[in-house]
């Protein structure tokens, strides 16, 4: 690890102010940002610590719940309100990485982790993503792990938070400071797809810091869940994942969201499967439609073609179980 | 003086002290470390700031690098080898140690950022010559064999116990997974702490 | 006699390694020690042209940057160093994470990251990196370690034209690594012209050879110390480069060193089961018994080496089969050396085993009736008979415990809840080595035993048994026994790989405290103080460290008062030369398929294995449980994937290359032993199994697979998207 300075702050103003200069990281857990320096995948001059700052609770409010960016992810799933409103999150967090990262890595970070893309994190190896227009070895390489939705001639890397599908599934809203001000950023715009800059992941300026996530109360939260298959039992990122939320009147979708993990070089909100979806009874044949409409676009690679079938049926398990 | 960032506001105990570092055989240019408010670390690049920890109840100061993380400030720095570097990137929890009671993977903290922190590694869990509970469950059912993942999985069988994720074998497995056994005693692992948790709660 | 020899004895190492005392080689205190990190090519295939050292150098507390100029010229050693380059001598580079520099700083971070500001620029060729981009064919290495590639017996291409049943088919399997969960690691401290190294090492003595022959050093001049290994697989038995580059670091620096892989550098710094292609021809009458097999293997090999280390053991001499042609082919790749890893059969067996499974579905046989009407009772190279094979009791106790006669005989057949239910089986069997051991057992005139001998625990348990064999042959308390190992200055011991610990020591072990136990009795009835003066020494018992007389019971004496009497401790040596031989075993599993997305959990496990006598049952327990983990591993999930345009690996950790976790491991397994002496054994009646009980997984698990969903699957590891 290169050598870098580093001070603990106590103030959010303070941890704007300083985060805002460039070569600045923010640590909170460190879970990931430690294996990236590791690595020398990012090789920061200075880290700002924030886990002084007051960004750790969990509160429910009547429009919804609201948890601090420096929450640990144990917490959160662990949170009362949580499990009776918002399944989905707890299921997702308890699926991620394992009972230790869990008590150490908070929820802002957790929203910012990188990809897992073995090209990625090799420094070794070229990686558009990593070192701009050196090229994207993953697209003729090893793909079993990559997007087969979003992708671009620079870049197939999956995002690898499970927590981050289950918000897109809730319509979150993640609240940031900056030196230019506190700014709101519903979650669907939060991430870019890699386009010609797969560099650039989602819309943070230098020196902006999650303070919060905001998700919604809505009928469909309480009926939501979360997927996830991998390839061992447990301990590892998604193969792929599914997170539903549905409000039923009778067997009558009247509202969904579906998001998926695994599949996407964001995470992955399908408007038209929920729209094939919407209105309609969960027929096991609604939701093969629905399953098609998700995958329309696909651009499977050599080694993952696979999971355009398997996010198909993980919907159908997913969804069938919400009827 | 290095830059003063840090200490900018008023100090009510200074925790850290100055310090020069001069390390055998290597030249080394003398290294400053900035006082700041209670519990509260910085350092410039290159230098080294005295952290303050309690570890297993004992207060132990330390000065590291900010880059150096809390694994390598108690293997190499501190003297406590028994916590284990399996991968260092906290995909196999041999480092797994409690911090303030939790279980955390110690090779993906850095040891600055646990300022004022309690501690607690294998060495620290036996009262004199008496063993934990789940030191004794782990030999009653042989639940380790080259013993190169045995502390974390020992500390982190304590935090599973202690968070009440011990309820069924079921459970265990699943509480116990983020501690990769290669010699693959799982079974007898989960017995061990199966057993020690029916101990702890009667 | 207490008899604790086969008792379910708790590890006499457990306290030491239940508190972090148990010093392992990474962990000892050496003053004064510069770490080192090494500097790894990123290109498969070329020539180092340029190393800039200049901006490591700048990073504080780096003290050198040593390349291949700066090292002295070295001796490659022979086997079991199974390399035949040794790397930084040169600038030819011949796979990736090959070492072309070595940082030496303060402190470990300083290291790292100076390692990470070597600039280093390679004229760079495209390399083959799997067997489907081989540059060349296939060909027939010469024969490794006087073992030939080609294995003929009869004649096979006749017997499988006029078989009644033939079966044909192709297996593989993918690159598997140890990963053991201590990485490799060397601390050298030289003292003049006498080294000490610190080193996670699977054979003390093996690797003071390599050190010795790379250094020109007479052996006893280089100290090999490994009190405790954090796992090994078979990745720590062959010398390595990175200990002979610390080494030789340290010489340069005159400092000692401390060097420790990391867990992306172990992907290409000491081994791996090497890529796997089988191409298996069987012929069989009717009633299923072989009358031919032809297979055909192809293995990786490297630029540099052509050794073959996953032989067709079992295909060669598990079943009676009078025709037989073997061919063990390889193919050049721009990759890391493979070796043997636990257990180098497994590859091979899979296919055996899997064929014949595909052959009793195939003539409608029970794959169980099948395999004891090929039962081999005769070995089938020598001709001479099997005296001491216990396989048919293995199979009729666990088939019997594990319920194999309820089966049903068709594929699909039971299905519980989202899953199809499966049950499979296999024959295990592994080829085990026994090397020379000489061992030294010490009564002190404090009355307790010291053990001593250059062997090593890679946790199967060797300091325990130690101690049970000199606790029963000398009548001692265990507390009053302590064995020392893994020095390689101690009384020279065999290697701990090829499941070779027990059968190479418990001999010496054995006949050095009897030969010390005779020695105290010998003081006793020579003494005239002690009560036994006079008595006969045969009619002397030793037990609970007391010196009884047997007909006259009031007359007893303690080692303590007997060895204290004599004022110095009494010392016997001895050597037992040993052989290796065959251990088998069974194994049956339940399997079970979801139905919707091809996952596959095992739940259900019984193995029985006949290892001769069982010299701890916990300690043999403990080995099946680790071979039937790895077994699933092998069959489900582990793969290391090679960058084919690079030979990069890209998955070079413990995240994206997978090993079974705790929630993986069957929650029932059932382990019989048959337990009876072998009595050829020179080891006391026992033989050596740690390999045994991986085997015959895979093949169980595919077998399982195909009897709950109907598909044969080949090619391993077999993931999800194989079951769609």
């Amino acid at each position: 690890m290169k050598s870098f300075g580093y001070t603990a702050v106590r103030d959010p103003g303070e941890a704007v102010r300083l985060g805002g200069r460039p070569g600045t990281a923010f640590i909170a857990g460190g879970t990931d940002l430690l294996n990236l320096m590791k690595d020398g995948v990012t090789r920061p001059d200075r880290l700002v610590d924030v886990n002084g700052l007051e960004l750790a609770w969990v509160t429910e409010t009547a429009s919804g719940l609201r948890i601090g960016g420096l929450a640990r992810m144990r917490a959160v799933a662990g949170h009362g309100s949580v499990r009776r409103g918002w399944p989905v999150l707890a299921e997702a967090l308890l699926a991620s990485a394992s009972p230790q990262v869990r008590n150490m890595a908070s929820i802002g970070g957790n929203l910012l982790q990188r990809t897992r893309c073995g090209y990625f994190r090799d420094s070794g190896s070229p990686c558009n993503k990593r070192v701009p227009g050196s090229g994207c070895p993953a697209i003729d390489g090893w793909s079993r792990g990559h997007a087969v939705l979003g992708g671009s001639d620079a870049c197939i890397a999956t995002h690898p938070s499970d927590l981050a599908v289950a918000m897109v599934a809730l319509d979150a809203v993640v609240l940031v400071r900056g030196s230019g001000g506190e700014r709101r950023i519903p979650i669907g715009e939060f991430y870019l797809r890699p386009g010609t800059t797969p560099h650039v992941e989602n819309v943070l300026r230098q020196g902006e810091l999650i303070t919060a996530v905001e998700v919604p109360r809505t009928g469909m939260a309480r009926r939501s869940r979360y997927l996830k298959l991998r390839d061992r039992a447990t301990f590892e990122f998604a193969v792929v994942s599914v997170a539903a939320a549905v409000e039923l009147n009778e067997r009558r979708v009247r509202d969904v969201r579906l998001a998926f993990g695994g599949i996407g070089t964001t995470p992955w909100r399908s408007p038209e499967a929920e729209e094939v979806l919407r209105g309609k009874d969960l027929t096991a044949d609604t939701i093969a439609r629905a399953g098609r409409a998700l995958v329309r676009d696909a651009k499977p690679r050599h080694d993952n073609e696979f999971k355009v079938d398997l996010v198909q049926r993980a919907l159908a398990e997913l969804l069938e179980g919400l009827r | 003086m290095a830059e003063s960032t840090g200490a900018a506001r008023p100090t009510r105990r200074t925790v850290l002290k100055t310090a020069a570092v001069t390390a055998g055989g290597a030249a080394l240019a003398p290294r400053t470390a900035v006082a700041a408010g209670a519990g509260e670390v910085a350092a410039g690049p290159g230098e080294t700031a005295v952290v303050t920890l309690s570890v297993n109840g004992k207060r132990r100061a330390v000065e590291v690098e900010p880059r150096v993380t809390l694994l390598d400030a108690l293997r190499e720095r501190l003297g406590l080898t028994g916590t284990k570097k399996g991968c260092d990137r906290g995909e196999c929890g041999a480092c797994t140690v409690l911090v303030d009671g939790e279980r955390v993977k110690s090779c993906l903290t850095l040891a600055v950022m646990r300022q004022g922190s309690e501690i607690t590694t294998i060495e620290g869990l036996a009262q004199g010559e008496r063993l934990h509970p789940v030191q004794e469950a782990f030999i009653r059912h042989d639940a380790f064999q080259c013993g190169g993942c045995t502390s974390g999985q020992i500390m982190s069988a304590v935090a599973c116990i202690d968070e009440g994720h011990a309820g069924s074998d079921q459970e265990i497995r699943e509480w116990m997974s983020g501690n990769l056994c290669r010699c693959a005693c799982y079974q007898n692992i989960v017995a061990a702490v199966a057993d020690a948790a029916k101990g702890a709660r009667s | 006699m207490t008899e604790l020899v086969g008792r379910s004895v708790a590890r006499v190492d457990g306290r030491a390694k239940v508190t972090g005392a148990a010093i392992y080689a990474a962990d000892q205190p050496v003053p004064d020690a510069l770490h080192g990190v090494l500097v790894m090519s990123t290109v498969a295939r070329g020539e180092v042209l340029r190393i800039d050292a200049s901006a490591a150098l700048a990073h504080p507390g780096v003290v050198a940057v040593l390349t291949h100029r700066d090292l002295p010229k070295l001796v490659v050693p022979h086997f079991p160093y199974v390399k035949r380059f040794i790397p930084m001598q040169g600038t030819a580079v011949h796979h990736v994470g090959q070492p072309v520099a070595i940082v030496l700083a303060t402190t470990l971070e300083q290291a790292q990251e100076g390692a990470a500001l070597v600039s280093v620029d390679y004229r760079a060729e495209k390399p083959s990196v799997v067997i489907d981009d081989a540059r060349e064919p296939a060909f027939l290495p010469q024969p490794f370690r006087d073992r030939p590639n080609e294995i003929r017996r009869g004649d096979a291409a006749s017997a499988l034209r006029e078989a009644p049943v033939r079966l044909e088919a192709r297996y593989s399997s993918a690159t598997r690594h140890h990963n053991p969960i201590e990485p490799h690691t060397t601390t050298a401290r030289w003292d003049g012209d006498r080294v000490t190294l610190f080193e996670s090492a699977q054979g003390v003595l093996v690797t003071r050879t390599v050190v010795a022959t790379a250094f020109g050093l007479p052996p006893e001049s280089v100290r090999v110390v490994a009190p405790y290994l954090g796992g090994g697989f078979g990745a720590k038995g062959p010398g390595w480069p990175h200990t002979l580059l610390t080494a030789a670091a340290a010489r340069v620096a005159r400092r000692p060193v401390r060097l420790v892989l990391s867990r992306a550098q172990m992907y290409t710094s000491a081994g791996h089961r090497a890529e796997y292609r089988q191409h298996l021809r069987i012929g069989a009458t009717r009633e299923g018994r072989l009358t031919a097999i032809a297979e055909t293997s192809t293995a990786q090999l490297t630029a540099t080496e052509d050794s073959v280390f996953n032989r067709s053991d079992s295909t060669i001499g598990l079943y009676t089969c009078p025709n037989l042609h073997v061919r063990h082919e390889g193919v050049r790749l721009d990759v890391a050396s493979s070796s043997y890893m636990r257990s180098p059969e497994t590859t091979s067996h899979f296919g055996l085993e899997t064929a014949l499974d595909e052959l009793s579905w195939q003539l409608s046989i029970d794959p169980l009736e099948l395999r004891r009407r090929n039962h081999a009772e005769f070995n089938q190279e020598t001709g001479e008979r099997l005296t001491s094979k216990r396989l048919l009791e293995c199979y009729a106790m666990a088939a019997e415990r594990f319920g194999w006669a309820r089966r049903q005989p068709r594929t699909g057949a039971t299905k519980d809840g989202d899953e199809y239910v499966g049950w499979g089986m296999a024959t295990e069997t592994h080829t085990f080595a026994a090397m020379p051991s000489t061992a030294s057992v010490t009564v002190g005139v404090d009355g307790k035993a010291l053990a001593q001998l250059a062997t090593q625990d890679i946790g199967t348990g060797t300091y325990t048994v130690v101690t049970q064999i000199v606790a029963d042959a000398l009548g001692l308390p265990l507390r009053d026994v302590q064995a020392q190992i893994g020095d390689s200055a101690l009384p020279p011991a065999g290697l701990s790989a090829a499941s070779a610990t027990i059968p190479s020591i418990s001999g010496s072990v054995d006949q050095a405290a009897r030969a010390a136990r005779d020695a105290v009795v010998a003081l006793a009835v020579a003494d005239r103080h002690s009560p036994l003066f006079g008595a006969a020494p045969a009619e002397i018992e030793t037990r609970d460290g007391r010196l009884v007389h047997l007909r006259d019971r009031h007359r007893h004496d303690t080692y303590r008062a007997v060895v204290g009497r004599a004022g110095e401790p009494v010392r016997r040596t001895a050597t037992v030369l040993n052989q290796g031989g065959h251990t088998y075993g069974v194994v049956f599993l339940e399997a079970r398929v979801h139905a919707r997305f091809g996952s596959v959990r095992v739940t259900r496990v019984v193995t029985a294995h006949d290892l001769g006598r069982v010299m701890n049952r916990r300690t043999a327990r403990g080995q099946v449980l680790g071979g039937v983990t790895w077994g699933i591993g092998h069959a489900l999930m582990e793969h290391t994937v090679f960058d084919r345009n690079t030979g990069r690996v890209v998955n070079p950790n413990l995240s994206t290359y997978l090993v079974p976790v705790n929630a993986d491991a069957p929650p029932e397994v059932e382990t019989l032993f048959v337990d009876k002496p072998d009595p050829a054994s020179t080891a006391m009646g026992a033989r050596g199994f740690g390999e045994t009980p991986i085997t015959g997984v895979p093949a169980a698990i595919g077998n399982a697979i195909y009897h709950a969903t109907g598909r044969r699957l080949r090619d391993l590891p077999i993931t999800q998207d194989k079951l769609l």
